[in-house]
């Protein structure tokens, strides 16, 4: 058996005789991820008053990218535990007991869309993921040091008395968040880096907007734009495929 | 997306007689012979002489009416083209069933009679020329105007113009942008939408004086593919020309 990320056990038969002319339903080159599902080897506890899990046992290098530090302690959102644990790398444990959480319950969590990430910012997720980027929940620092853990439910974290810069972020972006708007900003999305650190990652490649059912409204991306530097990407997610497509204002020139 | 342009010397001869020397020749052209189109349902007919049929070509204005006569050239213009000629250039005189309109206001009102979004359509198209970028029908590509840097036979165009407004229903839905930026990227050029900011109802869009209190945002929309840009920054940031670009670790 070829242990390559991604690459599917010889014990699955069925891959053998699936059809792969029809591009409509794979990427080109025929790169579907084939996923190999380990026994789940990183642990963690769901946290229903946080909305997070708390992770308890970690394996492997994607805690580099996976997960936000408060204290010293690394919690992962619903997004990040649902997709460690669909791809088989970790098994969350109930908040009781040790009973692992089923996928079953952890979809109907994310139904609630008490976390902060609904479904169709999970298949952008998942999709980004897949596909080798990083991501994280926009306005949430990858780390801070001496900070409580806080719901992420969209609100602003609370910044401690140790972070001033964290202060007067948190202060504009409360004014800037009293725009009505209907697009979201969800996720900050990096590059592949196989360098990524937590404690400086840099500004994001873009964020990733949501703006539901309709396209972006042009007022609707000035308040958007007003309140992130990065560039935005606004995902469209439909039939369970996500399109990312980009609003740019611009001014051609005038010609000689 | 850089010009591209259709063979070897096109840039430099575009550079050579650049778009608005063209267009000033035309205009002194015209007025000297005191030219004069016949509004006809919604285009605008206009005799020329052959080479004033050359100089229309030169800067995109209208198509020739094929026709066996040999001194006269018949060149057919879209209400934009003309309304441009008469009210912006003020080289064309505009006539009405024999009759000459010696005012703009008739010719504007008669224009919107026939097509009540020419107000939108016309600050969108007058926008762009003014800054004289070459425009013509997009129709073939779905969309309202293509436009230029140059002379098509220089050129290729680089963007398919989409006229919107507050009140209009253009690209309401996803499938509309879905629709829009892949006719677009078929074809090579970048979808840019010419929002028209103003007031579309009321009194004050009988008078063409109108056109001054509008305003024009441009916006390009173009779809990014997560799998094709994994190593390369740019070509995130190449969506977005107006913000610098940002290193990450």
């Amino acid at each position: 058996m070829e242990e390559k990320d991604w690459e599917v056990s010889s014990s699955s038969d069925n891959e053998a005789g699936f059809p792969n002319d029809d591009d409509e339903e794979f990427h080109s080159g025929g790169s579907v991820p084939k996923l190999q599902f380990r026994v789940g080897s990183s642990k963690a506890r769901w946290i229903a008053e946080l909305g997070m899990a708390e992770v308890e046992v970690k394996r492997g290098k994607l805690w580099t990218t996976t997960g936000i530090i408060r204290s010293g302690k690394t919690y992962c959102f619903i997004e990040e535990a649902l997709y460690l644990s669909e791809i088989g790398e970790l098994q969350i444990l109930g908040h009781e007991d040790d009973l692992v959480i089923p996928l079953k319950d952890l979809y109907e969590k994310m139904a609630e869309e008490k976390s902060g990430c609904s479904w169709d910012n999970y298949e952008v997720y998942r999709y980004l993921k897949g596909l080798g980027y990083i991501l994280g929940r926009n306005g949430i620092s990858w780390t801070l040091k001496d900070a409580a853990i806080t719901r992420p439910n969209g609100e602003e974290e609370s910044a401690c008395a140790g972070e001033c810069l964290e202060d007067k972020d948190t202060v504009t972006k409360l004014l800037g968040d009293m725009q009505i708007c209907d697009a979201k900003a969800v996720f900050d999305v990096y590059l592949p880096n196989s360098r990524f650190k937590k404690s400086s990652p840099g500004e994001p490649s873009f964020v990733a907007c949501f703006s539901g059912d309709s396209p972006p409204s042009k007022e609707d991306i000035k308040v958007l734009q007003k309140r992130i530097a990065a560039p935005l990407m606004f995902c469209h997610v439909a039939q369970g495929r996500a399109s990312f497509f980009s609003f740019s204002s611009i001014d051609l020139p005038v010609l000689p | 997306m850089a010009p591209r342009w259709k063979w070897k010397g096109a840039e430099a001869k575009a550079l050579a007689e650049p778009i608005s020397k063209s267009v000033s020749e035309l205009q002194r052209s015209l007025a000297e012979t005191e030219s004069s189109g016949t509004l006809s349902s919604c285009n605008v007919l206009l005799a020329v002489e052959p080479e004033q049929a050359e100089l229309l070509d030169r800067c995109c204005f209208g198509r020739l009416v094929l026709s066996a006569e040999k001194i006269k050239k018949w060149i057919q213009l879209s209400f934009e083209e003309a309304f441009f000629l008469h009210y912006n250039l003020k080289c064309i005189k505009i006539s009405l069933q024999g009759r000459c309109l010696e005012n703009e206001v008739d010719t504007w009102l008669y224009m919107k009679s026939k097509r009540p979004n020419f107000p939108m359509f016309f600050k969108a198209y007058s926008h762009l020329r003014s800054k004289n970028w070459v425009l013509r029908s997009g129709l073939q590509y779905g969309v309202d105007f293509v436009a230029y840097r140059h002379h098509p036979s220089l050129v290729h165009s680089e963007y398919s113009v989409l006229v919107q407004s507050g009140d209009s229903d253009r690209l309401r839905v996803w499938s509309d942008i879905h629709c829009a930026v892949r006719l677009s990227g078929s074809v090579a050029k970048t979808l840019l939408t010419l929002y028209v900011n103003g007031n579309f109802k009321g009194e004050s869009l009988n008078l063409p004086l109108c056109l001054e209190n509008f305003t024009v945002e441009e916006q390009t929309i173009s779809r990014w593919s997560p799998e094709l840009s994994r190593e390369d920054e740019s070509t995130i940031s190449k969506h977005v020309p107006n913000v610098s670009n940002l290193n990450t670790l």
